[in-house]
């Protein structure tokens, strides 16, 4: 909840930091060649109005008012209007593009979490050879950028050797429909993207879990089951559902990270996400569209990060119980 | 000095050290190396690599090879100087909230949590985007404010588990302020975790530019690899296949994360045995 | 549970360790003897005891005993006979089904950490349970369960919990509990009073006699570093050095008249302890 709160402020106070003024962009555009000085500061004022930076009686508000203003506005859901592509408002431009983030984020963030998991795992319960080459595969993974990758892959599969499209949701020619024509072509330039994300988060999972695993492997309790004669089969599902518990408080990290690269996978693909419109967004100095879309981005994480939570109370027996007392 | 001869054995390190430290190499003497101007418009855009222009030239006319050394400097000064700007950030949040406790470490702890969760990259389009005169330690300094988290994280854990060592309580009784006990107590026996930490801080560095460069908000004063990567994507260079102006960028980019994360695994390996392979 | 026919006859030899030899490889490919030539035997109702410093080769002897051997630790010579058979030349599936846990069973030193955290007790119980014994169904399973837990002494609420809200006695004694869950015929109990508090040591040798006389398991290896814990446990001692026993005889005689240097050494070494009162460990050397 605080963090929710910090956020907005954040949101609000660092853009104005700057200088300059959002309407003398907008007049800019809606400035038409014939317009009298008198018209022109007529329309200015109107605006400034409108944007909350001027009160009805011609005196600029102050800085908190503007602040109260605007997380109320917000609040009710009312994101502003675009500077650049007034007048068209900021949430009918996001509104399309959020989608899109979420079908490349949530699918790649899941698969990549599981496969990564058992993977880890394997590597840890093998070793050997298998650990030899899968490691520093897995390593090299990790630490490439994902934006990075992403470049690698559309050049090699997209342009060179062009077996997946190289850019686009979906194919230029065609209409949002529901139509089976349409979700192949969305399949088919989805591979390119989802298959960056999944590969490098991938990479960071295995790691992290080949690390926790071998860790439990060699813990007392492995031992005394083994022991007492219990299948390996069981052993292995105790060793992996005891280290995916610190898997998932690393999940709600390596989220943040996540998010980010995938705005930038985003911004290489072509991708009509929320990624791609905060950049249009800088580019144009678009500053509600700036704002507004970092706002949805922190609170899908903190949605994300809160979920993750409730999972780890659910499912941690150790996380449960630290409250209650013990047995004599 | 020990361990240090135990890291040299390991080959990862080696590797890893190696591969890092001849980027640098490279980026310091660069002038050597080249000696066209990367900022001079002379020749054909997009022209593929030539004996005139090793790596050819990018949408601008401007010789890619002597950018891409440019840039490669431009990276790792930002990438350094972000990481050490984090380290002694997190450093010090994560010392004084380890070594104090009670409502210091608490509130420490909030803070430390809440700029974690928000992702770095959102905060630097803000910031990035406000400021129009960005140059590169401005950026490097941003860079820092918004990733120390994770170091202040992990200097704390470890901080905490060391003031209750009988040296440290030794310094207490024979009445020696909290500043000194900070610098000779605790600090050498973290110092080999801070280092790791500040390597993966380099890493997060050098990523976070490319990264804000990527998005149009890098440094305004030079050229690096993020920006090389952005404007060849602007001149539409990925579509037109002109794969000069944007992968050697993107491999660079990629080689120094990667030697970085090696030297810090073989670190790692290293500094907690409880990680090392067993035969 | 298992056969009560073999566990109630009295003079029966339960197990028989023959020359039994267990060696371990290192990094460097050098082979360590950690076993040597190590024989003894155990009949019902008896308990032998092990004494010996950390690293004389006591907790590979429980390895080889248990003929887990699983690389670095190799078998090099011997044999262990259980039931008539020798269970070095078992393969793993027949050593984990009719052996680990059912006629060969552990108490693991630190129980503190022996049980899975994640695990509720009866689910791990099960789980020993449903390896030895299949088809049994969940009700059956925790029938018996609480029935055995009552039967030794453990409120069966315990069952329900999770190791966590356990204290260290209590999960010394579900330990205990689970181990002899199949009515094994030995029970080696390595160091299982180390990580306790005086009186709760006590309470958990008294536990064990207990169960053995009430034939819950045939007969028990209890190792130990503490030479005099041995004397009230014990009916015949050995001490062990460098993974030899360089001394065998019945607890009285090795206790009190100690014949090998070393033991000799190791009794002077804790009753000098004991008189000082100190409670450090000290070794003795050969």
């Amino acid at each position: 909840m605080v963090t929710f709160v910090v956020a907005i402020s954040l949101n609000f106070i660092l853009p104005r930091l700057g200088h300059s003024n959002p309407v003398d962009t907008i007049m800019r555009k809606v400035h038409t060649p014939g317009m009298t000085s008198k018209e022109y500061k007529k329309r200015y004022e109107e605006f400034m109005v409108k944007f909350g930076l001027m009160d009805e009686n011609g005196k600029k508000t102050t800085i908190v008012r503007q602040f109260f203003s605007y997380v109320g506005t917000t609040l009710k859901g009312d994101l502003g209007v675009s500077f650049t592509k007034y007048p068209k408002s900021v949430w009918d431009i996001l509104k399309t593009a959020l989608p899109w983030s979420l079908w490349l984020q949530i699918p790649s963030i899941v698969i990549g979490y599981i496969l990564g998991n058992i993977l880890g795992a394997l590597a840890a319960y093998k070793r050997g050879i298998y650990d030899k080459v899968f490691y520093p595969l897995s390593l090299f993974l990790m630490s490439v950028p994902y934006f990075c990758l992403g470049i690698v892959l559309v050049y090699i599969f997209g342009i060179s050797l062009e077996i997946f499209p190289p850019s686009g949701g979906y194919a230029m020619d065609m209409m949002p429909s529901f139509s089976f024509a349409f979700f192949a072509s969305v399949l088919y330039h989805y591979i390119l993207p989802f298959m960056t994300m999944v590969l490098v988060f991938i990479g960071g999972q295995a790691i992290g879990m080949r690390s926790m695993s071998i860790y439990e492997l060699g813990t007392d309790y492995v031992k005394y089951a083994k022991m007492l004669g219990i299948k390996e089969r069981t052993i292995v599902m105790y060793v992996i559902r005891n280290a995916m518990l610190p898997q998932l408080t690393g999940l709600a990290l390596a989220l943040g990270f996540a998010i980010g690269g995938a705005l930038l996978i985003e911004i290489v693909f072509s991708y009509p996400g929320v990624g791609l419109a905060l950049y249009t967004a800088i580019l144009e100095m678009d500053y509600p569209v700036i704002q507004a879309g970092i706002l949805i981005v922190t609170v899908s994480l903190l949605a994300m990060n809160f979920i993750i939570d409730i999972l780890i109370g659910l499912l941690d027996p150790r996380v449960r119980i630290s409250h209650e007392s013990r047995v004599e | 000095m020990k361990q240090f001869k135990l890291l040299l054995r390991s080959p990862w390190f080696v590797f890893g050290a190696a591969m890092f430290l001849f980027c640098i190499f490279v980026g310091v003497l660069y002038p050597m190396f080249s000696h066209t101007d990367p900022l001079l418009r002379g020749a054909l855009p997009f022209e593929g690599p030539s004996p005139d222009h090793w790596l050819g030239t990018n949408g601008e006319g401007q010789d890619m090879f002597s950018a891409l050394l440019f840039g490669l400097r431009s990276s790792l000064f930002v990438g350094i100087a972000a990481g050490i700007f984090a380290t002694i950030i997190g450093t010090i949040i994560g010392i004084v909230g380890g070594y104090k406790g009670g409502w210091v470490d608490n509130v420490l702890t909030l803070v430390t949590n809440l700029f974690m969760v928000i992702p770095s990259i959102l905060v630097l389009i803000l910031i990035a985007n406000s400021i129009e005169k960005r140059s590169m330690l401005l950026v490097a300094f941003i860079i820092g404010a918004t990733t120390w988290p994770w170091t202040a994280r992990a200097v704390s854990a470890q901080t905490s588990s060391l003031k209750n060592r009988e040296h440290v309580s030794l310094a207490k009784l024979n009445g020696y302020g909290i500043i000194s006990i900070l610098c000779m107590q605790i600090l050498p026996y973290i110092m080999s975790y801070v280092f790791m930490v500040f390597i993966i801080q380099m890493a997060t560095g050098i990523l976070e530019e490319a990264a804000i460069s990527m998005m149009g908000l890098g440094p305004y004063d030079s050229v690096t690899l993020g920006q090389i990567i952005n404007q060849a994507q602007k001149t539409e260079a990925f579509s037109n296949g002109n794969w000069w102006a944007f992968m050697p960028a993107t491999v660079l980019i990629t080689a120094l994360q990667f030697s970085l994360y090696v030297v810090n695994t073989s670190m790692e390996g290293v500094f907690n045995p409880r990680l090392r392979k067993e035969s | 549970m298992a056969d009560a026919k073999t566990i109630s006859d009295p003079s029966k030899v339960l197990l028989t360790v023959n020359n039994l030899g267990v060696h371990y490889k290192t990094r460097f490919g050098h082979t360590v003897q950690a076993v040597d030539g190590v024989s003894f035997s155990l009949a019902q109702g008896k308990v032998f005891g092990i004494a010996g410093e950390s690293g004389c080769g006591k907790s590979t002897l429980v390895n080889g005993v248990m003929s887990l051997f699983i690389p670095p630790l190799f078998y090099s010579y011997g044999s262990v006979v259980v039931d008539g058979d020798d269970i070095t030349k078992y393969d793993s599936e027949k050593l984990r089904v009719d052996i680990l846990g059912k006629k060969i069973s552990m108490i693991p030193q630190g129980a503190l950490n022996s049980l899975n955290p994640t695990r509720k007790v009866k689910h791990f119980a099960t789980d020993v349970m449903r390896n030895h014994e299949k088809n049994l169904s969940k009700a059956e399973i925790y029938e018996r369960l609480e029935e055995r837990f009552e039967a030794i002494g453990l409120d069966p609420r315990v069952l329900n919990m999770y190791p966590l809200e356990l204290s260290g006695g209590m999960k010394q004694r579900v330990v205990i509990g689970i181990s002899t869950l199949m009515n094994p015929h030995v029970v080696i109990a390595d160091e299982p009073t180390s990580a306790l508090d005086v009186s709760t040591q006590k309470s958990v040798i008294r536990m064990l006699l207990d169960l053995m006389e009430r034939k819950i398991f045939g007969s028990m290896i209890f190792i130990t570093h503490e030479l005099p814990l041995l004397y009230h446990v014990a009916d015949d001692i050995a001490v062990m050095y460098k993974g030899k026993f360089v001394e065998v005889g019945e607890s009285d005689q090795v206790i009190f008249r100690p014949k090998h240097e070393y033991s000799k050494q190791l009794m002077e070494a804790i009753t000098k302890l004991s008189t000082t009162g100190e409670r450090h460990s000290e070794g003795a050397r050969l």
